[in-house]
């Protein structure tokens, strides 16, 4: 018997009706899309079968832009209209796709918010624009295979994506009509894949180790009824499965003697060659390596490469993923023998020599049974489908932290953190700031992000200026900086001075983001760096204080120096600022701070004096209801 | 849901400095998945921005309540005192010198022979001095001696950014 239903109007006339959702998987060189049926998630093939779109984007001049495999045949012959690997330029300034530039065939012009377009026979395109146009293709395949529209997609991003990359992820998501549900990160994406959260008795921590063609990220989760979260998450943004084959056909060209002045053709033989034998030996213990078909004018013989000898060669670089991840370990604050599982993702996780060096550092064998190249799109499915309303119950959640500390520039170049990364989001922090000198009325905020402590070695994400702030003493005003963090890991800026109430706030939607050999070396350095940093902070310090004292007793001598002391007394103070400013132009903060102390000592009483007379100042004339 | 309520009431918990980590954590998780934005993604605006918040106060009050640093100053806050103002510098002198050979013995591992075995005794003389510190500030503040607790949890301050410092050797040293 059909129940009659009944619907109030602006309600789903059918409320169990299955809402369509995707999950995304938008890589370097290729994309997914994937989606819960009948309880299963399952990547969704296009009508040819393939499940993988290559992230490939060919312009044309008067007709649609050509998405995936038919545009990768025209890599080559019209390299200049053909966009690849765009995900590297997502969230970047025409600076950072200037150093990556050498092996991109295509004319970039920078637009006004320094972000680079690439110039094609249709018109300028942004990266944002060519992400849009895959993702507009998945969404296509997405509702022709489901049969309906979609109320939405979860997209993945890498753990290690900062604020910009993350932005321009979404922008790119909203130009193709997408309703974003979240912004997933993609470890976190291959955990919920294995479904790991349905053995009831398990709580545990999980490790997923992600090594791809040019990054390395790696994760550190903990389960707990339903719940994901991330306790820490690093990596090494520069660090992949392409470093392999380099370290492979480098291996090759010494050993054949093949001179170091390659040109193009060259290094690709030598790449391909050496990839393929990398994939060879996954199956075989040894393998010839043909320089048959050599594009010059040389002959080489062919080369026989053993297992044994390709693991040496690949063993410094899978060394430095096991560090990064010994690293990771100590942030999470775990140990190897709290690690329940294990979860690989990204096709270089395939080699044996990687499965080998992870299982020997866990002691115990990694999850491989989910496509390392599915396993993210999956996921992002699962976490899709509960997102738009699906599953009901016991429901999963994910919680995601922070992957870059976020900070604020305050004087002589110094950053100040205000929320640390790994910190779990959403998240909201307030700082209170100051003003620096007498009748300041505008303040700059400029919002950073990085692990450094000096401002030129973090990522600049926003400048905006809070003005209005009415005229008082140095230090009179306080000025209050709100960063909010939102689930998907975009921030937030609002400042507001407290005493006035006066308000700016930014959406902090930057131009460009950092690149990936800079995440790398900023993280690298940061460890590396920190005693350095610290001296060279304490010094920069003491020299902001010491400009400040100077400054602010200068201007006051000369307000009203001569109204309030004596000669003597004015030279007095004279005497210890010259002191103060030999201190200051040497390199030696004790000695800073000391004669900041001393001059401080010298000036106290003069202070106290004008703080007096400038409140008998401020209050004389006025009744006492303007106050 | 109301944030501005102090963060022991927002779990259901008494206002005390002794809390049942498993209690707090099982409460956090339990609101985490009433409010947490996910739950709003086809909400409205307000809804959704209301998550938000909810949310981040949630994650404070964990951080917050998680560790027995912060739920000292937090409780002492909650009274009206201000145990970080930054002209409270008063620490008695035995204490102070105290700090100083531990700074100097940390300074020095870089030099060392065998750091791990100084890192492991180090680690252990902070992790026992953090222990006494704590049960001396339960005592001063369950006997309401709010001064006492106060001198207690800025000692604690300075063992804690100790150890974060031996942390951050130690992540150095073995890279």
């Amino acid at each position: 018997m059909a129940l009659l239903q009944i619907a109030e109007p602006g309600q789903s006339a059918k409320p169990h009706q299955r809402k369509l959702a995707v999950g995304i998987d938008l890589g370097t060189t290729h994309s997914l899309v994937a989606s819960v049926r009948s309880g299963q998630a399952e990547t969704l093939p296009n009508s040819r079968g393939e499940h993988l779109l290559p992230s490939v984007v060919r312009y044309l001049a008067d007709e649609l832009p050509q998405v995936g495999v038919k545009a990768q045949a025209h890599l080559v012959d019209d390299a200049a209209n053909t966009v690849m690997s765009v995900k590297r330029l997502m969230g970047r300034g025409i600076e950072d796709v200037k150093r990556l530039g050498e092996n991109m065939p295509y004319l970039f012009e920078a637009c006004d918010q320094g972000m680079p377009l690439i110039n094609t026979v249709s018109g300028l395109k942004s990266p944002v624009q060519v992400s849009a146009d895959i993702l507009r293709a998945l969404v296509q395949r997405g509702e022709s295979s489901l049969g309906g529209e979609l109320v939405g997609a979860v997209i993945t991003v890498p753990a290690y994506f900062d604020d910009a990359q993350r932005q321009a992820t979404k922008d790119a998501a909203q130009l193709a009509g997408i309703q974003v549900l979240r912004l997933l990160n993609e470890p976190t994406a291959a955990a919920v894949a294995y479904g790991l959260e349905h053995d009831q008795q398990e709580q545990g921590t999980i490790a997923v180790f992600d090594l791809g063609g040019g990054t390395f990220d790696i994760s550190i989760l903990r389960m707990e009824q339903g719940v994901f979260e991330v306790l820490a998450t690093g990596g090494d943004s520069a660090l992949g499965g392409d470093d392999f084959d380099h370290e492979i056909a480098e291996w090759m060209r010494q050993e054949r003697q093949i001179p170091a002045q390659l040109d193009l053709a060259q290094q690709r033989f030598l790449l391909r060659l050496a990839r393929g034998g990398k994939e060879h030996l996954s199956d075989v213990q040894n393998t010839t390596l043909s320089f048959s078909g050599w594009p010059g004018a040389a002959v080489y013989s062919d080369l026989e490469l053993t297992r044994d000898q390709m693991n040496g060669l690949l063993d410094p670089i899978v060394g430095k993923a096991i560090r990064a991840t010994k690293r990771t370990l100590r942030d999470a604050k775990v140990t190897i023998g709290n690690i329940a599982k294990i979860v690989m993702v990204g096709g270089s996780t395939r080699s044996l020599l990687v499965q080998e060096r992870v299982a020997g550092l866990f002691q115990q064998q990694p999850l491989t049974d989910i496509d390392p190249d599915r396993v993210v799109a999956l996921g992002a499915a699962r976490q899709a489908d509960v997102l738009a309303g699906n599953q009901s119950g016991e429901e999963l959640l994910l919680l995601d932290v922070l992957p870059l500390s976020l900070g604020l520039e305050t004087m002589g170049g110094l950053v100040e953190r205000v929320i640390d990364r790994n910190t779990p989001i959403p998240v909201a922090r307030a700082q209170e700031f100051t003003t620096y000198q007498d009748g300041q009325t505008a303040m700059a905020i400029h919002v950073l992000q990085g692990e450094r402590e000096l401002v030129q070695d973090c990522r600049s994400l926003s400048r905006f200026e809070l003005r209005g702030i009415p005229a008082m003493a140095a230090g009179a005003a306080k000025i209050r900086v709100t960063f909010q963090v939102d689930a998907d890991g975009l921030l937030e800026v609002s400042a507001r001075e407290l005493t006035s109430g006066v308000a700016a706030s930014v959406q902090v939607k930057p131009s460009y983001g950092l690149s990936d050999v800079q995440i790398a070396d900023m993280i690298k350095a940061s460890w590396t760096n920190v005693e350095g940093d610290r001296s060279a902070r304490s010094l920069r310090e003491q020299q902001v204080d010491a400009d400040r004292l100077v400054e602010a007793v200068t201007m006051a001598l000369a307000e009203d120096g001569d109204r309030l002391l004596t000669a003597q007394e004015q030279q007095g103070i004279v005497d210890q600022m010259e002191q103060l400013v030999i201190a200051r132009n040497g390199q030696d903060h004790h000695a800073i701070a000391k004669q900041i102390e001393v001059m401080a000592k010298a000036s106290d009483a003069y202070a106290a004096m004008r703080m007096d007379y400038s409140i008998k100042r401020a209050l004389a004339g006025k009744a006492v209801d303007q106050l | 849901m109301d944030i501005s309520q102090d963060y022991f009431s927002c779990y259901g918990l008494p206002c005390d400095y002794s809390v049942d980590l498993a209690v707090l954590r099982q409460s956090h998780r339990s609101l985490q998945q009433t409010h947490h934005p996910d739950r709003f993604v086809t909400g409205s605006d307000s809804e959704q921005r209301r998550a938000v918040q909810i949310t981040a106060y949630l994650n404070q009050a964990y951080a917050t309540l998680s560790k027995p640093l912060t739920r000292g100053i937090y409780l002492l806050q909650l009274q009206g005192m201000d145990p970080l103002a930054p002209t409270n510098t008063q620490m008695p002198m035995d204490f102070l010198l105290q700090q100083i050979e531990l700074r100097e013995s940390l300074e020095e591992m870089h030099q060392s022979q065998d750091p791990e075995a100084q890192i492991d005794s180090m680690a252990s003389k902070l992790q026992h001095q953090a222990g006494q510190l704590e049960s001396e500030f339960a005592h001063a503040y369950d006997s309401s001696d709010l001064g006492a607790a106060e001198t207690a949890v800025r000692k604690l301050q300075f063992i804690v950014k100790l150890q974060q410092q031996l942390d951050a050797l130690e992540g150095a040293l073995l890279d």
